[in-house]
């Protein structure tokens, strides 16, 4: 509990102090200076946020739907385990992805000039790339929760509502409807807030300036006109709207959760023209969705390996990204464990939630975890930036700082809504039993919680490691000549001539995320 | 596990640190395409090495206005002596942050379309703004800016931006100094002609090679490497009555440099003979000087265009921020 609480007053210190840097290089008049340019920015971010919201939750929520219903096709696990990946698939990967498929020299416009001799032409730089690759991301990171809130319904609703004659739609809307709301609106607070923040997507298919959210303008503040007070200016204001929605909807957001558990099966015989529809649903967005790693996959097999991996550059980007991710897994999985810990300290009754603030501090604790929803990767590299401007350590340092805190903080909410629950359980079967045998924290630690909890702690562990892996976030302030990573080394090639280099470096990244991603979890299992 | 840790932090350690500290290391900032290994620099760093005792290294970014920002961010502690590739409408912006030295050289050997006075910078080669295409893909090209916005609506043309790449910011210059006032009504009625604004140069000129547009804004003078290095002459760049805008790329010396000495002998070499006989056919530019072995073969058959336009660069400061956000606003959507 203590380590817990000092991680978590750290962290919130942590945002404090960029906050105060933030506003004391700022020239305070933020809010008498709002002109046209910075309420279309802030327009834009919540128009597009707003839409790939909504998107996404239709899509998920079809998918899960027909998903629910269909329990017995082949590869259905498969597909429910790929759709889950998508949490770490880097979004540069879905960019390259789609660019392939959709883009003016995409495989849909070649298609269509073979067949009709007519091209859509580039419509996919702007609104409509960055809803294509936002809905693409969090669809199935939708889907993935509710699917489970349609597993957890009970078989007897189930058994009333078949019993009472429903059709699908009555089914739906008095049965599972009900049951999902609460993930609905919870999915769609943390889609949002996502989207509001949305940084490499809206980067690279926003057609910049066009279409340009508040992180992106920020970015482009600091990184193209050097307009440090401009940047302040929209990070405060960027800030606070993201504090804002954060706590608005922290009540709506009951956690990040259902990422992974055990589910039970609902039993009902669909008609058939349902059974089609749902068949139709899941292989037509199966299909969109592995659309786009096919085409990564075709297009990096062609590239060449013998030059690609013998760049210098490529190998110390590889390197830099293995060792941050390494450390920021490492970070991430003591973080969590800590502040878990200290959280279910305040929340358990046979604990201490019934002393006077536990409530409070509880709330603390979990706010600190979920910091990186109000607290955007590039604002604190800004933060990170000022600070560098004011002590005389080198800006290197400051940038694997920066990095690290970045990924820490990216990963803590998912390895929290994965931990938390899991420490809870060990807590209330376990905590008499220790406490009578008299085990020292450390041993409890090494007996108890441990083996309980060490395929979590794998899952974790490559969770926040493939996140780390695959992320262009903070980097793209401080990625330079001295430190680059490997999302970093692709988006430049990406901008370059040498587009063959970046489809095979696309590859790489992708096959090392996604294996990381699967891999890791099984080792740890077979451990315990 | 902990060995591969080990020997890959020291990979990182040793892929960090700098060269060997008995030659002193001049550190030039530049834009990519310039580093690269296909352009001028690798021919570049061997003569220049050769002649004085030293390690010559680039650095570089995504274009020449990107090298500048990092010099801004990292200070006093910047390890550049070297900023090369900034043109004359930004490098009054440069000046002003103060962080650079007076070069103290002779310039008198460029010959330019325009005098030369400027303390600070040193000019090293020059061009003029046009739009290429693919006289394969486009059959009539755009004569003027007036064509352009008349070309169907599915012509799409790739630029810079104007905040983070030279030609950028020569393109907003070039249609502001054509259209004044109305600079902002022309770019509202060019925005659905354009399908992307890359950072800099090199990422622009990709996009047109790979087909994603039907123009790139680029040089006059960019077809010579189709023609020379390629045996292409299928790119063209679009001649416009309007006149086209110039580029004189320079490059200046840092205040913090701690081989001023050395940094002074690079500048002055930029006007060599040798310096300026590798620019044409590596960065695909006029050289500033007139040297013995002359233009190639190449870039005899290109148009040059009969008037350089180009405003003061004091004037473009001035402006730079109002002309920029009125840009920005003309093409937001």
């Amino acid at each position: 509990m203590i380590p817990g609480l000092g991680i978590a007053t750290a962290l919130l210190l942590f945002a404090l102090l960029l906050f105060a840097t933030l506003y004391r290089f700022s020239s305070g008049d933020t809010l008498s200076s709002i002109d046209d340019r910075i309420l279309g920015l802030l327009r834009f971010t919540l128009y597009q946020a707003t839409l790939s919201t909504l998107l996404s939750l239709f899509f998920g929520m079809i998918l899960a739907w027909s998903l629910a219903h269909q329990r017995h096709f082949r590869g259905r696990s498969l597909l429910v385990a790929l759709f889950s990946s998508s949490l770490v698939l880097p979004t540069l990967i879905v960019v390259f992805g789609l660019v392939t498929i959709l883009g003016n020299n995409g495989w849909l416009n070649h298609l269509s000039l073979t067949l009709t001799g007519h091209s859509f032409g580039s419509w996919l730089y702007g609104l409509s790339g960055i809803l294509i690759a936002h809905v693409y991301l969090n669809a199935s990171f939708a889907s993935r929760s509710l699917l489970h809130s349609f597993e957890s319904i009970p078989v007897e609703k189930y058994r009333l509502a078949k019993s009472l004659g429903f059709s699908a739609w009555q089914r739906f809307w008095l049965v599972e409807w009900v049951a999902v709301r609460s993930t609905v609106t919870s999915s769609a607070a943390t889609i949002f807030l996502l989207c509001f923040t949305s940084f490499a997507i809206v980067l690279i298919l926003g057609g910049s300036p066009s279409y340009n959210t508040l992180e992106v303008a920020i970015y482009e503040a600091v990184k193209i006109d050097f307009d440090i007070a401009f940047a302040l200016k929209l990070a405060l204001i960027q800030l606070s709207i993201s504090t804002l929605l954060v706590l608005l909807s922290s009540t709506l957001r009951t956690g990040l959760g259902n990422l992974k558990q055990e589910s039970t099966s609902v039993t009902w015989k669909e008609p058939r023209y349902t059974t089609l529809l749902q068949y139709g649903i899941i292989s037509l967005l199966a299909a969109a969705f592995v659309l786009p790693l096919l085409a990564v996959i075709a297009d990096g097999i062609g590239a060449d390996y013998s030059s690609i991996l013998t760049q210098p550059l490529f190998i110390r980007s590889l390197i830099t990204s293995l060792i941050i991710a390494t450390v920021s897994a490492i970070l991430t999985v003591l973080f969590a464990l800590m502040l878990s810990d200290a959280r279910r300290t305040f929340q358990l009754p046979e604990r201490m939630s019934r002393t006077k603030g536990s409530k409070l501090l509880g709330l603390l604790v979990a706010f600190s975890g979920n910091l990186y929803l109000a607290v955007p990767s590039l604002i604190m590299g800004v933060g990170f930036f000022l600070l560098s401007q004011q002590f005389e350590a080198p800006l290197l340092l400051w940038a694997i700082g920066a990095v690290l805190s970045a990924n820490v903080l990216m990963s803590l909410p998912f390895a929290l809504s994965v931990i938390a629950p899991a420490m809870q359980k060990t807590a209330r079967r376990y905590d008499r039993l220790s406490l009578s045998l008299g085990l020292t924290p450390l041993a409890r630690w090494r007996y108890v919680e441990l083996p309980y909890l060490s395929a979590s702690i794998g899952y974790i562990f490559a969770l926040s490691f493939a996140l780390s892996l695959g992320d262009l976030g903070v980097i793209a302030l401080f990625g330079s000549d001295e430190i680059t990573t490997l999302p970093w080394y692709l988006y430049q090639l990406m901008g370059s001539y040498r587009t063959t280099d970046a489809a095979g470096v696309a590859l790489i990244l992708m096959l090392l995320v996604l294996g990381i991603f699967g891999g890791i979890p099984r080792f740890f299992n077979k451990r315990t | 596990m902990k060995k591969i840790f080990i020997l890959a932090a020291t990979a990182l350690l040793a892929s960090m640190t700098l060269h060997a500290a008995d030659k002193p290391t001049l550190t030039i900032y530049t834009y990519d395409s310039f580093a690269a290994s296909w352009g001028p620099a690798p021919k570049i760093k061997e003569a220049f090495e050769k002649e004085n005792n030293c390690t010559l290294e680039f650095v570089p970014s995504s274009s020449a206005i990107g090298s500048l920002r990092k010099i801004q961010m990292e200070g006093a502690k910047t390890k550049a002596d070297i900023l090369l590739g900034l043109d004359t409408s930004i490098a009054q912006t440069a000046k002003e942050t103060g962080l650079f030295a007076k070069h103290g050289i002779d310039t008198s050997r460029a010959m330019l379309p325009t005098e030369w006075g400027d303390d600070s910078f040193v000019p090293f080669d020059y061009s003029y703004f046009a739009f290429v295409y693919d006289r394969n893909h486009t059959q009539k090209a755009p004569d003027s800016f007036e064509a352009l916005v008349a070309m169907p609506k599915d012509f799409k043309i790739v630029i810079q931006d104007p905040r983070s790449s030279t030609p950028g910011l020569g393109l907003l210059l070039w249609i502001k100094s054509i259209y004044g006032d109305k600079a902002a009504d022309y770019w509202k009625s060019l925005s659905p002609h354009i399908l992307t604004i890359t950072k800099g140069w090199s990422e622009a000129y990709g996009l047109f090679l790979k087909g994603e547009a039907d123009m790139v804004l680029s040089y006059t003078t960019s077809p010579a490497y189709h023609i020379i290095a390629e045996k292409k002459t299928n790119y063209l760049a679009a001649k416009f009555k309007e006149g086209h805008y110039g580029q004189i790329e320079v490059a200046a010396m840092l205040k913090s440099s701690q081989h001023k000495a050395l940094a002074q002998k690079f500048l002055q070499f930029m006007l060599s003979d040798t310096f300026q006989d590798i620019i044409p056919t590596t960065n695909w530019t006029y050289p500033v000087v007139k040297t013995k072995k002359g233009l190639p073969e190449g870039f005899l058959g290109l148009k040059v265009p009969s008037k350089m336009l180009l405003m003061d660069g004091k004037k473009v400061e001035k402006e730079r921020k109002s002309m920029i956000s009125e840009w920005l606003k003309a093409i937001a959507k």
